[in-house]
């Protein structure tokens, strides 16, 4: 969730959301409008649909980094072989969700589900709606392996690629792929939520996909996908905490399990960035600035369940009064990602560069003043229901 | 550094209540200080648009200007004026609300989410704060 500032581009009643203009880039890039309707325009039906799912606004921006420096990552590939797949885990020595779930082939198997479902009755509603939120996110897992193939330079070209980053890559969502798994089984079993709900807003979220204003950059894709897995690591850490402060150890260690694959990926996205700015250090910096500037988008932010025109706003107000995901998580991220890659002693930059660097490094003071007046005058919050759990309320 | 214009003139249509004395509407009177400007030129003209001026006071422009400069950190050269946009400035949605809270703490106010949208020029800025501190006093 980004300060979504949209994520934060944290976009949540108690966060102040800025406004996300958009941004004509003034690279030579090819770009193209999209569209700012909501209504279904380009569809057959003659019925205009009165809910439809939102859509990004943003005037799209495509290959903005200079096709030379696709060279860089094809001279990257041995080092990302032995310096990158490392922190893949050999599928042999893998959790599986099955070894986090009640048994069907044991004879204790319902005792088991009676279980789980004791366990989840402990459970308030607030917390499901953040573990679904979640759970979702995890499930749109084909607008991210998608994400990582629009980068010049590190794409699968194939589907089957020995490239070490299309390795990297389908490796990745391989093991991604487990998470939505077992949060999908655990939530069907627990019966807490409403499944089709959430199923139907699956569907539409990865119908809709997501624009991480990436542009084809590796520069920026990764640098995007290090603060997303930061932050999916933090707020699956905090599930789990919570999980275990209501009494149920088996999902606390679900959500840990989680967690601990999302450091691992990322210290690999860390990594490459690290190298890039080793590198190219000027144009890493400018990149860095730019995804700042532009604010990181959850990669759910376009989450519509069919009823709630502002579902994801509602979802990340919940994860923020939780504590789950908050805007000082983001400003946290941020500068933690300044300190890994010691921004602030970069050398030998341009103007520009030097201009980034001072963005970039000022920065998280700023949001987490910003937080705090948001903090300050939060008014009283609505209740509001989540249909992902039978339209019962939940306080924002 | 330019000279800074502290009045704006708006058109604007009166409010006109109706004056009761025993439920019987025997007159109107105007709700706004204002004086006609209509064709024959001077006379008071109840029925069409009259004429209005507000000022924001020239301190106030000045104050705000200040902050806008030290916000976007502008060289001494930068001409302002209090039609130019934040945005023509190179500020950035972060750069305006940290303008607008450094007006609420110059002027000590409170600016509502919905109006600090609003606030998109130093003359918006001014007349807002004109107006929150005399709602102050």
């Amino acid at each position: 969730m980004a300060l979504n500032m949209n994520a934060i581009n944290f976009q949540s009643p108690k966060c102040p959301s800025f406004a996300l203009p958009p941004i004509a880039s003034h690279r030579s890039p090819k770009f193209f409008m999209a569209s700012t309707l909501r209504s279904g325009s380009n569809e057959v039906e003659t019925v205009k649909k009165p809910f439809s799912p939102p859509r990004e606004v943003h005037v799209q921006v495509t290959h903005s980094m200079p096709p030379q420096k696709i060279e860089i990552f094809k001279a990257m590939e041995d080092w990302a072989e032995n310096n990158i797949l490392v922190h893949l885990k050999p599928v042999e020595k893998c959790w599986q969700p099955q070894d986090f779930l009640p048994d069907p082939a044991s004879d204790g198997f319902h005792d088991q589900v009676k279980e789980l479902r004791e366990r989840a009755k402990e459970i308030p509603d607030d917390y499901f709606v953040v573990l679904v939120g979640d759970m979702i996110t995890e499930e749109a897992l084909p607008t991210y392996q998608t994400m990582l193939n629009t980068l010049d330079g590190v794409r699968d070209e194939t589907g089957a690629s020995p490239t070490s980053w299309a390795v990297w890559t389908r490796a990745w969502t391989a093991e991604e792929n487990r998470h939505g798994d077992l949060l999908n089984k655990y939530l069907y079993l627990c019966g807490r939520v409403d499944m089709r709900q959430i199923e139907k807003t699956i569907q539409y979220l990865i119908g809709s996909g997501m624009d991480p204003k990436s542009e084809n950059s590796p520069y920026l894709g990764f640098i995007y996908t290090s603060f997303q897995e930061r932050a999916t690591f933090i707020s699956h850490g905090n599930t789990a905490r919570h999980a275990r402060e209501h009494g149920d150890l088996k999902l606390a260690q679900i959500c840990g399990t989680i967690a601990s694959d999302e450091k691992r990926h990322e210290t690999a996205y860390t990594k490459i960035v690290e190298k890039l700015f080793e590198i190219d250090p000027d144009g890493t910096v400018l990149a860095f600035a730019d995804m700042m500037r532009k604010k990181i988008s959850m990669p759910a932010h376009l989450m519509y369940d069919g009823r709630d025109d502002n579902l994801f706003d509602h979802f990340s107000a919940v994860a923020q009064r939780l504590g789950v995901y908050t805007a000082r998580d983001y400003a946290d991220i941020l500068e933690h990602l300044v300190g890994r890659w010691k921004v602030e002693n970069l050398t030998g930059l341009s103007a520009d560069g030097q201009k980034a660097q001072d963005y970039v490094c000022g920065l998280p003071p700023r949001i987490r003043r910003l937080e705090e007046r948001a903090q300050g005058r939060a008014k009283q919050a609505p209740r509001i229901p989540f249909s992902w759990i039978y339209d019962r309320e939940v306080l924002l | 550094m330019a000279a800074v214009s502290a009045t704006c003139i708006r058109f604007g249509t009166s409010v006109e209540l109706p004056v009761r004395a025993n439920n019987q509407i025997i007159g109107k009177s105007s709700s706004l200080v204002s004086f006609g400007w209509g064709k024959t030129g001077g006379f008071p003209c109840i029925r069409t648009s009259r004429l209005q001026i507000c000022a924001a006071k020239p301190e106030t422009v000045e104050k705000v200007s200040d902050i806008v400069r030290k916000q976007l950190a502008l060289s001494p050269e930068t001409q302002l004026t209090p039609q130019t946009k934040f945005t023509e400035l190179g500020a950035d949605s972060l750069d305006t609300v940290e303008i607008v809270m450094g007006l609420e703490e110059e002027f000590d106010i409170s600016v509502e989410e919905e109006n600090s949208e609003n606030i998109t020029t130093i003359q918006e800025a001014a007349d807002l704060i004109d107006k929150l501190v005399d709602k102050k006093a």
